[in-house]
């Protein structure tokens, strides 16, 4: 009886979901709001009212980086890639299959991924280097938001096999812990993941940022936990889910 | 026939429903004891039980009978609430190379509609691990007449070609099992008469095929085995012709129209034209077990009386009404 191995499975999975995922509307709208982060960017580049440019950059990008654009399209992308197929019942062309369930939840992540990280990355470094403040603030920013764009996707994807309407929980995630109860102190600031890319552009541009204190290797270590166990997650979901 | 299934056992296999075949423990497919699923306090399915075995098998029943909540029970998409289901004697739900060996054209219209239909029946392939997807995918679509060279996304097909997609893309890993969910909804005829002979020949070439409909003269073209599911319930299984009989021989209720119901329905009953007599606000309700007796004699009868006769309503000749009966004289 024929099978379909995890690799063959896992690029049958990516190459339909990213096909999917792809619509003008969701680009469009996702670019429309890179380009609020990069006007402002390019406004605080021009001021020359900007005492420490550094730190200026570091925090505009964290605040509406990595509160705003990075969250918001691994949300769009992620929450869609299996939860649009349970949703319009097209899931079962990909469940019915002998097919194993994590090379479906890595397939559907990869792209996710592939569709988030260059609407993410190209306008947030295009951001850094409008900010004026040195290659420090283009690499922690390139490298936080590759860290945030995976863990995101990860943990959306995740969402999107486990409740009805995953973008509107998924925006009072982001609202509510990200942006909230991640405020509160150390250890509620690793619960989150704005904990680590606030790290990692601590480390690399030595700018304090409030609860931007851990270490680089925990910056990059704990998203990669994050992302191993939520892929997990939505393998086992898939699994135990009802399916239309 | 079989009606009222005996209580599930999961440890005994019990004849229940048709059997289609040689009725062998090696040529079982499908087996259901005790299934049922409820929704919160809804109850989709209940208590069902029956074994398949090779052939074409028809399950009939009225919308929302249940009918799709238990193939996909079958198909493992969910699980029974109680009771278990065995296709080649495993969990679909977890055996992976089971899945492999079944073919599901489900009810629901979705696919993804940005595809062709070469490029949806080639991913239902590749997802089986066939060899040459596009091949087979092509062999397929040639199976349900779609052209396979037809650049047209899915999404801007008519509903009965897309019907013949789903139905290509579920044979297209020659499935040893194959549920196809109201396959002819959106078929012409002609369409519909090439599918139930390509149904009855992969049915001859000893294939596990389960169809469902609601309508009662498209399944008496499907074959002879039928299970007939309402509310739910397992409400008959076996032979087609002797639930048709069944059928026949039901009570079946007409309202006549004339200006004189009381002096008409005296007459009817006295005569024994009729086994019941009512007048409803003015109308006079008759029940028959012989509507074609009853129409040869009522005309007479009414000339005799010098009655009006406008007009002869069968109340309960659809199927809602069919499934029913069959329920309450469970």
């Amino acid at each position: 009886m024929a099978s379909v191995g995890n690799l063959r499975a896992t690029s049958i999975t990516y190459r339909l979901i990213l096909r999917q995922l792809v619509t003008g509307g969701r680009v469009l709208a996702l670019l429309a709001l890179s380009a609020v982060l990069v006007l402002v960017s390019l406004a605080v580049g021009l001021s020359e009212d900007v005492e420490n440019p550094l730190e200026a950059g570091v925090a505009l990008i964290d605040l509406m980086g990595f509160t705003l654009v990075v969250p918001i399209v691994a949300l769009v992308f992620a929450a869609a890639a299996l939860g649009d197929t349970r949703e319009d019942a097209t899931l079962v062309y990909l469940w019915l299959r002998p097919m194993g369930r994590s090379p479906i939840a890595l397939g559907a992540w990869l792209a996710s991924v592939t569709v988030s990280v260059p609407l993410t990355l190209l306008p947030l470094a295009v951001s850094a280097v409008l900010l004026d403040a040195g290659s420090d603030l283009v690499a922690a920013t390139i490298l936080a938001a590759l860290v945030g764009v995976l863990t995101y996707a990860a943990v959306f994807l995740f969402l999107g096999v486990l409740v009805r309407n995953p973008v509107i929980w998924g925006v009072v995630y982001i609202l509510l812990w990200e942006g909230l109860v991640a405020q509160f102190g150390a250890a509620t600031a690793r619960m989150a993941v704005r904990g680590y890319t606030r790290s990692i552009l601590t480390s690399v541009t030595d700018v304090d940022l409030d609860l931007g204190t851990l270490s680089m290797t925990m910056g990059i270590l704990v998203p990669a936990v994050i992302v191993v166990s939520a892929l997990a997650l939505t393998s086992w979901r898939l699994n135990e889910m009802e399916v239309a | 026939m079989t009606v009222a299934p005996p209580p599930p056992d999961p440890n005994t296999r019990v004849d229940v429903g048709p059997m289609v075949g040689d009725p062998m423990a090696d040529n079982i497919v499908v087996e259901a004891f005790g299934v049922t699923k409820a929704f919160g306090d809804v109850v989709a399915v209940s208590d069902v039980s029956f074994r398949l075995g090779p052939g074409l098998t028809a399950l009939l029943g009225p919308n929302g009978a249940g009918k799709s909540t238990l193939f996909r029970m079958l198909c493992g998409l969910t699980p029974p609430s109680k009771g278990n289901v065995r296709v080649f004697g495993k969990n679909a739900r977890r055996d992976r190379d089971v899945r492999g060996r079944i073919g599901l054209a489900p009810q629901q219209d979705a696919m993804f509609d940005r595809l062709s239909a070469l490029e949806f029946v080639t991913l239902a392939a590749a997802t089986h691990g066939i060899a040459g997807p596009e091949a087979a995918a092509r062999r397929s679509l040639d199976l349900v007449e779609i052209s396979a060279d037809d650049p047209k996304r899915v999404g801007a097909f008519s509903k009965g070609m897309r019907q013949r997609v789903k139905l290509a893309a579920a044979l297209v890993n020659d499935p040893d099992l194959l549920i196809l969910d109201e396959p002819l909804t959106g078929l012409d005829p002609v369409q519909r008469n090439r599918m139930i002979a390509l149904f009855n020949e992969l049915a001859a070439a000893g294939k596990c095929i389960l169809v469902s409909s609601h309508v009662l003269d498209e399944v008496a073209r499907l074959g002879s085995n039928i299970i007939v599911i309402a509310q739910g319930r397992l409400a008959a299984s076996g032979d087609y012709h002797a639930l048709r009989n069944l059928m026949d021989d039901r009570p079946h209720r007409i309202r006549v129209g004339t200006d004189q119901p009381r002096r008409l329905g005296a007459a009817i009953l006295e005569r024994g034209v009729a086994e019941g007599v009512s007048v409803v606000e003015d109308q006079l309700m008759l029940d028959t077990r012989d509507v074609d007796l009853f129409g040869r004699r009522v005309a007479p009868l009414a000339v005799e009386l010098g009655v009006e006769l406008n007009e002869l309503v069968p109340l309960d000749d659809d199927l809602e009404s069919v499934f029913r009966y069959l329920v309450e004289r469970r």
